[in-house]
């Protein structure tokens, strides 16, 4: 019994290996293979609310990363809790920042086309240059996450590491650090990627579907604390 | 929650600023282009009122624009705005709007003040007789694009906020007509009063004939802010909630119930019924009576636009 439980584990870990493995080189791919036009991909990350312990590794992993000034950042943990009684306390954990809608609310109101969707990615990302600090997509933004970042002086947010990890042809710098393997990013338009792996085996969510964003960004219920209605 | 800092908070004041110079631009020139072809014809440009209207419409248009542009973060790239365009952004459309209403403002205004330009000139520059000549071939065809870019840019500045699918209160399908509504009556009010400053004749036809369109746009102002409120309460949710904390009690609420409904609907209102059964109108009732209504639509435009961002979705 232990022994086949063991080989079990064993299996699971160099399946998980290698799936890491191949999201990872179809990420690398995808980098590269700007000139065939076509490489249609679309990004997606999945939160698992019930593997996060709230340590905050990802957002300081973030900061680090992609340069966040104080004051603002593009990715936060929120906490809701504690519910239950001393000794079963526990929190929950959700996941506040870019949604990569396929609805796109920022990139429609944008005067300059400085808030702009990336067709090989499909990740919202901003240009720098062409952004003249309006404020129009960080009020169109129904989930409130875009700012203005105090250094550049134009609109910023999570670009799933399009600019520094993608590039180097890494997983995102918040998914690297996770300690508990709570985040889980990879290619929805490859069938054998993780992400349509779990999408399609555990039951998940969305934030705020309701308004037409699309958010690609999927959540995994806490199966603890209330539900409210 | 104080009245003007909470956390959802993005556009301050100086929008609503700006929200209220383009629409009273436009209004004001709605009533120009009225009055001349209604009351004054060929020698409307004599009268303090249209010469009022004049005035205020590129003036208003330049500083409604010079604060667009101070407000961005980064002020001096507001030429990419004019640059680049997006198809889908309403700013971007009504930036497109603004700025060919100020070509076919100047070539009325032009048309407007033929004579007196010309004799201004005095025959120095036969280009300028040459260019207006032009003009005037085109006159009609200015007037009524003029018109329309008019209305679209009152329009206007209701859809920027309605577009925002965030605040259940802004997105909103009668705020547009709700904010034209407004700043045509801001324009008749910013025109009355500029004539009057101007030494206008008070108990004159102009005051007249805008006062008898400014009772039925109070009247559709009233109706649609009842409009816009209870459909906001009966689609119930978060809707509900907006509207239920902007009206009700509060810093807000009183700011909507004092400022914007009794003095600025409710005694125009009641100044303009007045006015028109007394025989005889003062220089004192109708500059207070417009004073009054300015000041409630610009009330209006801050209220809509602080109480609408602060009800999420
Ligand atoms: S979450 Fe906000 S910033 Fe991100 S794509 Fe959606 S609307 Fe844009
Ligand atoms: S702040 Fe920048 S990115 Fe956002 S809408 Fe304005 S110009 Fe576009
Ligand atoms: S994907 Fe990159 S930019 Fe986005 S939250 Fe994670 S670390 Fe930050």
């Amino acid at each position: 019994m232990k022994k086949e439980r063991r080989l079990f584990l064993k299996g699971a870990c160099v399946a998980a290996v290698g799936v890491a493995g191949a999201s990872g080189l179809s990420i690398a791919n995808s980098s590269t293979s700007k000139d065939d036009g076509t490489p249609n991909c679309k990004y997606a990350l999945i939160h698992d609310e019930n593997k996060c312990i709230g340590c905050d590794a990802c957002s300081v992993a973030c900061r680090e990363t992609n340069n966040v000034p104080e004051g603002v950042s593009r990715l936060d943990i929120e906490r809701e809790g504690p519910f239950g009684e001393y000794p079963n306390q526990f929190y929950r954990f959700t996941r506040k920042s870019c949604q990569q809608c396929e609805g796109k609310p920022c990139v429609n109101v944008c005067p300059t086309g400085a808030a702009y969707h990336d067709p090989k990615t499909g990740i919202v990302s901003v240009d720098e240059w062409k952004c003249v600090g309006c404020l129009y997509c960080i009020a169109a933004c129904p989930y409130q996450i875009r700012f203005i970042n105090p250094v550049t002086k134009a609109a910023d947010k999570c670009d799933f590491c399009k600019e520094t990890r993608l590039k180097e042809g890494r997983q995102p710098a918040c998914v690297e650090a996770c300690p508990t393997k709570a985040l889980t990013f990879g290619d929805l338009k490859d069938p054998h990627s993780q992400v349509v792996e779990v999408l399609k085996t555990t039951p998940n969510y969305r934030s705020k579907t309701e308004l037409g964003t699309r958010p690609k960004v999927f959540r995994i219920a806490s199966q603890e604390g209330e539900i409210k209605l | 929650m104080s009245p003007f800092h909470f956390d959802s908070l993005i556009w301050h004041w100086p929008i609503a600023i700006y929200l209220f110079l383009a629409g009273i631009s436009a209004g004001a020139i709605c009533f120009a282009v009225l009055l001349k072809h209604f009351k004054l014809g060929k020698h409307a440009y004599k009268s303090s009122f249209v010469q009022a209207a004049c005035l205020i419409a590129p003036l208003a248009v330049f500083a409604g624009l010079g604060i667009l542009v101070v407000d961005l973060t980064k002020p001096f790239d507001f030429w990419k705005i004019l640059v680049f365009y997006n198809p889908t952004s309403v700013m971007s459309v009504g930036v497109a709007v603004l700025m060919v209403y100020q070509v076919a403002l100047f070539s009325w205004l032009a048309c407007l003040f033929k004579e007196p330009i010309l004799k201004w000139c005095d025959n120095r520059w036969p280009i300028v007789e040459k260019a207006l000549n032009i003009l005037m071939k085109f006159e009609a065809t200015i007037t009524g694009l003029l018109v329309i870019l008019a209305l679209s840019l009152g329009a206007y500045t209701g859809f920027l906020l309605s577009a925002l699918t965030t605040f259940p209160m802004l997105n909103n399908p009668v705020l547009p007509m709700l904010f034209l509504i407004s700043g045509i009556s801001s324009g008749a009010a910013g025109t009355l009063l500029g004539g009057v400053l101007m030494k206008g004749n008070p108990d004159g036809k102009e005051v007249h004939f805008i006062h008898n369109i400014e009772i039925p746009l109070i009247l559709l102002e009233l109706a649609l802010l009842f409009t816009f409120f209870l459909g906001l309460i009966l689609s119930g949710g978060q809707s509900q909630v907006a509207a239920l904390n902007a009206i009700g009690e509060g810093f807000w609420g009183w700011v909507f119930w004092a400022g914007i409904i009794v003095v600025g609907l409710a005694m125009p209102l009641a100044f303009n019924l007045f006015m028109t059964t007394s025989a005889k109108r003062k220089f004192s009732y109708v500059a207070i009576t417009a004073s009054c209504s300015l000041f409630g639509v610009l009330l209006l435009r801050n209220f809509i636009l602080y109480t609408g961002q602060m009800t999420v979705a």
